[in-house]
């Protein structure tokens, strides 16, 4: 095996890689949002479950997660998965951990604006709905940034768990190229250590562009 | 007309156990300054936050100009007007915080104008050239694209002045508006606010300047422990209270 | 208000996306499946191809037998502490991947054996350790849960003089680790050993007493005898008709020893 080759083996894994951090973004940092709601709804019943979703996304290993969610509808419920069950049940586990800590750092976001600002707002006569999207929200989502910039790295990272379940992402792609016959072996390892960490470098840039813009106030 | 009036209020905290407002009646006439003064604790700020809608009262009638905002039951509790009621009421009243309170996130132009179209339903140019006068007026004409962050103290206020007046509302209360300022910036504040009371603007202003509140004020109100001491015309009321308490107050008050 | 409905009309086409995903998968071809859950750092038995496809002696048996059967055929590179929840819960239906028959004899259905097989050790050519009982006092690897774990747990007076059993997740790591000295000895199926050794020409050697002899079969789940008959009839066609001996051709060069396919002698 080339070292070109290697190259492109490990350049579909990290399409998998690139998947699975996307679709995670996509879809947790809108739930996550979604999540803080419910953990600040005034319905008791709802707060007590989020609070509950939470504390397991939190408190157990996102590895034991991954096998949950894939084995789980099948092993436990007896449901019958699609074929393509193995990539969705990565996405969904990651989603849904991912959700439960960007909720909980921007509940902190919420919680640290002056209440001042929501009085404000509805002395002005802005609804509940505007005073969040217009008033709050884009407060929050500045507090919050350097905590998001943290997870977010630690997400690109993370997606290399997904082998449990048996989705062959860049790092397990790099660990079967090493032992394939003629292969350049272990330097493998450390190419694909190289594809993070560039990988990383330009998502701590992106985020660094995005807090700079947001420093227009202070 | 009475802009606003207030009937029999009422308001605990702590379940009941911390009586802030006992029984208090007020009400102001259009175009009439009224300045509030009193002792910490005295329950002024809770009877503005009860009067802006910011914190419910127990019992009693809050009506302005002619249209209840709550009213009291036949057990004698508050009861709230429905949802689109109170946000009409809300356009007939104005709040300057002691703290400001502007939009951090939005410019100083933004801050006068966003409220003017998304609760009032002005347009754009509308909004815009109404902040432009009432910036003129503040003396800040060329701070339109400043954010809040680059403006002082006092300047601050004055926007947060402006802003209230953009919605063009009927009365305007004021929460100590010169307390988080630095001395030397609390004149440009009374400025305004004096040019204001020349304008025939109906306020409602809790202050411990009791000086300006002497040559502004139509009324002066006293109050303490929750009620009203003592309330009438300005000089009377402060270089010449009949009440022990009043006296107490206003002498603490010199000493410092 | 716009931004709100911009942001829920966002998340519902999410939870569309992802249920159409869902959907689109569970289309059915109508031909019988043979879903083969394999270790893809397992050489000569499933490994990676330099085109990026999945390759290995027993994955090419696999896709020989389904062309006979007509069948579809799919290779899922799991991971190998996962094999039998893979194969429980239906995501894959049988262990074909140099997959140890002795010792668990009950746990699964089994074809017919096809390759012998021995867990031997292998150490450094200088470490001068040259029979079980020199590896006293020693660390030795293997990979995690696989039969040569069986095999040392199995000889209960052998394990009761090493130092430490080190499981790895895969052989790789061992031989690293071997190459390093952070262990003293690696425990593994002959193939695999073969394979390591050839990479490493002069710097391994093997010793003479094997651990454990056994054999490898293909597991299906415990009770479907139905497909364990289908596969097992084939498979014992190509090694009468030699076919099974010309794939292993293929893969002498990947570590495997012709001698050990029990299934054609």
């Amino acid at each position: 095996m080339t070292f070109q080759t290697m190259i492109t083996q490990l350049g579909q894994g990290f399409g998998t890689t690139l998947s699975i951090f996307f679709l995670t973004l996509l879809g947790s940092l809108p739930l996550g949002l979604l999540v803080t709601f419910g953990r600040r709804s005034k319905f008791a019943p709802l707060r007590g479950f989020i609070k509950f979703y939470i504390s397991i996304m939190r408190g157990t290993p996102l590895m034991l997660q991954l096998i949950v969610v894939f084995y789980g509808p099948n092993l436990i419920f007896g449901l019958s998965v699609p074929s393509n069950w193995r990539f969705i049940a990565a996405i969904v586990a990651f989603v849904i951990n991912y959700a439960a800590y960007f909720a909980e750092i921007y509940r902190g976001g919420i919680e640290s604006i002056p209440v001042g600002q929501y009085e404000a707002a509805e002395v002005l006569g802005y609804s509940k709905s505007q005073t969040f999207l217009k008033i709050i929200l884009p407060q929050m989502v500045k507090r919050v940034l350097p905590s998001v910039t943290n997870e977010v790295i630690t997400l690109v990272k993370d997606t290399s768990l997904v082998y449990v379940i048996g989705v062959v992402e860049m790092f397990t792609r790099a660990k079967q190229i090493a032992v394939a016959p003629d292969s350049p072996g272990i330097v493998t390892l450390f190419v694909a250590g190289v594809f993070y960490y560039v990988f990383n470098f330009i998502v701590a840039w992106v985020m660094e562009r995005i807090e700079k813009r947001l420093n227009y106030y202070q | 007309m009475k802009v606003l009036e207030i009937k029999n209020i009422k308001k605990s905290f702590n379940d009941q156990t911390l009586h802030v407002l006992k029984d208090i009646s007020l009400s102001v006439d259009e175009g009439e300054v009224v300045a509030i003064i009193g002792p910490s604790g005295s329950g002024k700020s809770t009877l503005l936050r009860c009067a802006t809608l910011l914190t419910e009262m127990d019992s009693g009638d809050l009506i302005y100009a002619g249209n209840y905002a709550a009213k009291n039951d036949e057990n004698g509790q508050s009861v709230y007007a429905g949802k689109e009621e109170l946000k009409k009421i809300r356009s007939l009243f104005g709040l300057v915080f002691q703290n400001f309170n502007l939009f951090p996130h939005y410019s100083v132009m933004k801050n006068l104008t966003d409220a003017q179209i998304c609760v009032l339903g002005r347009s754009k140019e509308e909004a815009e050239s109404r902040a432009r006068s009432l910036l003129e007026k503040m003396g800040l004409a060329d701070k339109g694209s400043a954010y809040p962050c680059e403006l002082s103290g006092g300047q601050q206020q004055r926007v947060a002045i402006a802003r209230a007046l953009a919605m063009d509302p009927q009365i305007l209360f004021f929460d100590e508006p010169t307390s988080a300022l630095d001395p030397e910036l609390t004149g440009e504040i009374l400025k305004v606010i004096r040019q204001l009371a020349d304008e025939n603007m109906t306020m409602v202003i809790v202050t411990h300047e009791m000086a300006f509140a002497r040559d502004v004020a139509d009324r002066v109100i006293f109050m303490d422990g929750g009620v009203i001491v003592e309330q009438g015309d300005p000089k009377e009321v402060i270089s010449n209270p009949k009440e022990e308490r009043t006296r107490q107050f206003l002498a603490r008050f010199a000493a410092k | 208000m716009k931004k709100m409905k911009k942001f829920l009309s966002l998340a519902l086409a999410l939870v569309m996306m992802v249920s159409l995903l869902a959907a689109c998968g569970s289309k059915d071809s109508g031909k019988q499946k043979l879903i083969v859950g394999f270790d893809a750092e397992f050489p000569p038995y499933g490994f990676l191809a330099a085109d990026g496809s999945y390759d290995g002696f027993d994955l090419a048996m696999a896709e020989e037998v389904c062309k006979r059967l007509d069948w579809e055929f799919e290779a899922v590179a799991i991971d190998w502490n996962s094999k039998d929840t893979e194969l429980k819960s239906g995501n894959i239906n049988c262990i074909w991947n140099g997959f140890t028959y002795n010792g668990r004899e009950n746990d699964y259905t089994w074809s017919d054996p096809y390759v012998d097989n021995s867990i031997v050790i292998v150490v450094k050519a200088d470490s001068g350790i040259k029979t079980l009982a020199d590896l006293a006092g020693k660390t030795v690897m293997a990979q995690a849960a696989s039969s040569a774990v069986d095999a040392i747990n199995g000889n209960e007076a052998f394990k009761a003089t090493l130092k430490e059993v080190v499981e790895l997740p895969d052989y790789n790591n061992g031989f690293m680790e071997l190459k390093q000295g952070t262990v003293d000895a690696v425990a593994a199926d002959i193939g695999v050993a073969a394979y390591q050794m050839a990479n490493n020409s002069g710097d391994y050697v093997m010793l003479d007493e094997a651990i454990s002899s056994e054999q490898y079969a293909v597991g299906f789940l415990l009770g479907n005898t139905e497909l364990r008959d289908a596969v097992n009839g084939e498979l014992k066609k190509m090694a009468a008709d030699g076919t099974m001996m010309k794939i292993a051709e293929n893969y002498v060069d990947a570590g495997l020893v012709l001698d050990n396919l029990c299934m054609c002698n």
